[in-house]
């Protein structure tokens, strides 16, 4: 049987949206709901083999559904999304065709949302030196250790896990990557990490106390858990840059809400005229507006280029290091037009939306998913080809590595 | 600049780099220095003929452009030039034709400028530099049919072989503009130079100047839209102009540092030169952002180009001028010699950088139009 072609899907797939699913304007159905409305419709994961759940064609189907959504203006986005477009297709490489068997149909589905267990508390930038520690025990493995900054896991089912399995070889050939189950999971203890500016964040720490996991949980061969790794941040690249299996739809920025500061550059200037100092800080805010013109503007250009493959390689750092750098820089002048009236409030209960708040946590922005001194050597190592910096943990066993270990 | 050119687009910018390359390489920029146009008019005619001066021209004139958005096509042209810190009247050229072209006459000018014969320039700037319609003190007033002209104008691209001035100008009515030729009576030419190594720029006077009828571009009294539209066309050809300016002297400068060794490392390898490297990537990206969806805004038609305008100028004004200079740190001494091509770079980069108005400048103009906006 011959592969239906797009203009026959984009067909069947905008009378079924149409019929289906709820439109953009209408309050947001709860994320897993839509996502098996969308799965039980014959629509998620699409490029997907038909045998684990998905829809057996291609990825330009994916890009024509979400397409014909976005035209439509139904919702079609959903948090399910990122362990899709980033685990799934990890999986759909390197586990065992069992695994898949089991487990991809579900996280399609949004039955079970999936996680990355990646960085950890000694780690830093230096992803590679996992020190989480995976031991064979009989025909499966024992966890110990501890991760951090683990994006949405407190609301996940299911996580895969970088861990260390051979300490006598370079440090990039000692990890393997497994599965593990986040819920009930004797030996696994998890909490949100609270933020500097006092409200939980949406990621987590967990630390693994003796557990047990079976073989069949690994994904890939031992030792091949940094090829797994880096697929899955190809897949992260791909799902930030709006391409590939991460692609959902034309995204339109709004100039604020890509900051996210307290207030818009309009209302800024109107407070820096009333507060009398638009003459020393009319600069830095025409600044703070320039940015919110010019970054959708260079993420829209390098998305376009992305897609048509003009450009190719981990464009996503620049915009990344952008994004990052002018938030701060916004938040930043937004501290300064406010003065005392940004940072002091009346009554006697804590509050969160404030400059001074926003500011205490903005410099995280420029650290979290790889901080801009990592995007500037990506950007200048793989996007300018220039020379890689010294590595002196190469070819060395990592038990002998300089690190953080205690 | 734009990743997506279309075929004709792309042959078009790949004739128009090996033309530079081969008629105008950097030996005869320098030696251009001591001419006193800083270009040769029959090497601007054969320009003409690659299509250099056709977009802004209506096709009823014999023009047309390539893509059928003008802007998207003079950009590219702007960029090569950057490229190569090519000589020639390309920004007043364009400027001016469109001007003429938007109101819908002066198809003999026009021919005469598609052909490369007829240069015009615009003047538009007074003593104090601001490019700005509400500083234009050059008044006109009616006298019978005719039109007389008095006043100053000084930052003028090409104003000595220019052989006609589009003239912005005050009437009691509002902002006016006249195309006017240079030998008439009472015009008064200054040529004056530039801290570019081609492009001379001088100043002109009219005394009580006897303008035809047929002169007026538009209509009289209600020239501020084509004002806005002439500046955003000069910026969007500046600010592609600097984004070749800075990728060209960026690519040889890196090209340099990987093969310049101290302490028995590429001086590329350090991180203090590849970090600088990639803020410089990633503002030289958002510059050709900004730039394409000006050009983009330009030929929509669209209400928010002036404030577009502002803040292409305002970023790759401030940007592009960045990368050459730091372009010049990181090759080091031999960058600010004369025998080194950087100056000829940072040159043509300054220079692009004050007309038109500064980065600053556009920045005042940006809150002044945003407090406007949340007033």
């Amino acid at each position: 049987m011959s592969m239906e072609s797009i203009e026959d899907f984009t067909k069947r797939a905008s009378n079924w949206i149409a019929a289906n699913l709820p439109p953009v304007d209408d309050p947001p159905m709860p994320d897993r709901e839509l996502q098996a409305l969308i799965f039980d419709g014959g629509f998620a994961g699409l490029a997907f083999p038909a045998e684990y759940g998905g829809g057996g064609l291609t990825l330009e189907h994916h890009k024509a559904f979400f397409d014909a959504a976005d035209r439509l203006r139904r919702q079609v986005r959903n948090s399910c999304r990122i362990s899709i477009s980033t685990i799934g297709p990890t999986l759909l490489e390197h586990a065992s065709h069992e695994f898949k068997q089991k487990f991809l149909p579900g996280l399609l589905r949004g039955d079970q949302v999936w996680v990355q267990l990646l960085s950890e508390p000694q780690g830093g930038s230096d992803m590679a030196g996992a020190v989480t520690k995976l031991s064979r025990q009989g025909n499966g493995y024992v966890l110990n250790g501890a991760k951090m900054w683990s994006t949405g896991a407190h609301a996940a089912d299911w996580a895969i896990c970088l861990a260390r399995s051979n300490w006598d070889v370079p440090k990039h050939d000692g990890l393997s990557m497994i599965a593990l189950p986040l819920k009930d999971t004797p030996g696994l203890t998890l909490h949100q990490t609270r933020k500097a500016n006092g409200e939980l964040g949406d990621f987590c720490e967990e630390f693994f106390d003796d557990v047990q996991l079976p073989g069949e949980y690994l994904i890939g061969d031992e030792g091949e858990g940094w090829t797994v790794a880096r697929t899955l941040l190809l897949h992260e690249r791909y799902f930030h840059g709006n391409v590939q299996y991460g692609y959902a739809g034309a995204r339109e920025w709004s100039s604020s809400a890509f900051y996210g500061v307290v207030h818009t550059p309009q209302e800024l200037v109107a407070i820096a005229e009333r507060r009398g100092v638009i003459d020393q800080l009319g600069a830095t805010l025409a600044d703070t507006y320039i940015d919110t013109v010019v970054g959708p503007l260079t993420e829209r250009r390098i998305n376009a280029a992305l897609r048509s493959g003009s450009y190719e390689g981990p464009w996503g750092s620049v915009l990344k290091l952008q994004w990052s750098v002018g938030n701060h820089d916004a938040v930043r002048a937004e501290l300064a037009v406010m003065g005392a009236e940004g940072a002091v409030w009346d009554g006697t209960e804590v509050e969160i939306k404030n400059i001074g708040t926003t500011w205490i946590f903005s410099r995280a922005r420029r650290i979290a998913g790889g901080s801009s001194e990592m995007q500037r050597n990506t950007i200048s190592e793989r996007l300018l080809n220039l020379p890689r910096d010294p590595t002196p943990d190469k070819g060395k066993p990592f038990k002998e590595v300089k690190s953080n270990r205690e | 600049m734009h990743p997506e050119l279309t075929e004709e687009q792309t042959y078009f910018r790949d004739t128009s780099r090996r033309y530079l390359e081969k008629e105008t390489p950097l030996t005869v920029v320098r030696a251009l220095y001591d001419s006193p146009d800083g270009f040769d008019r029959g090497w601007w005619r054969k320009v003409a003929e690659l299509g250099w001066t056709s977009m802004f021209v209506p096709e009823a004139n014999g023009g047309g452009s390539i893509s059928g958005r003008p802007v998207a096509d003079a950009v590219i042209v702007a960029e090569e030039m950057g490229r190569m810190v090519a000589p020639g009247p390309f920004l007043p050229v364009s400027v001016v034709a469109d001007a003429l072209a938007q109101s819908g006459g002066h198809g003999e000018i026009l021919r005469g400028l598609l052909s490369g014969e007829v240069i015009a320039a615009w003047a538009f700037a007074e003593a104090d530099g601001n490019w700005d319609g509400s500083k234009v003190a050059t008044t006109v007033s009616r006298d019978g049919s005719d039109y007389l002209l008095s006043g100053d104008k000084r930052f003028i691209e090409a104003v000595a072989v220019a052989d006609y001035l589009l003239v912005t100008a005050q009437a009691d009515e509002g902002l006016t503009q006249l195309i006017v030729r240079t030998d008439a009576p009472g015009v008064t030419i200054r040529p004056g130079r530039s801290v570019d190594m081609t492009r001379r720029v001088g100043a002109v006077s009219f005394d009580n100047v006897r303008v035809p009828t047929g002169a007026l571009v538009g209509a009289y009294g209600a020239a501020n839209e084509a004002v806005t539209r002439q500046r955003a066309i000069a910026i969007a050809l500046q600010c592609a102009e600097l984004i070749g300016i800075a990728d060209r002297t960026f690519e040889f400068t890196l090209a340099y540092g990987a093969n310049r060794y101290a302490f028995g490392r590429a001086i590329v390898s350090y991180q203090a030169i590849k970090h600088r490297a990639a803020d410089l990537l990633v503002t030289l990206e958002g510059s050709k952002a900004v730039t394409d969806e000006l050009a983009r805004l330009i030929d929509a038609g669209d209400p928010g180009t002036d404030r577009m305008a502002s803040v292409a100028k305002a970023y790759v004004g401030q940007a592009c001028l960045t990368v050459v200079d730091e372009c010049v740190q990181i090759t080091g001494g031999i960058g600010v010699t004369w025998e080194h091509d950087l100056h000829l770079y940072n040159r043509r980069a300054a220079l692009d950088h004050v007309l038109f108005g500064t980065p600053q400048e556009h920045k005042k103009r940006i809150v002044e139009s945003l407090q406007q906006e949340a007033a």
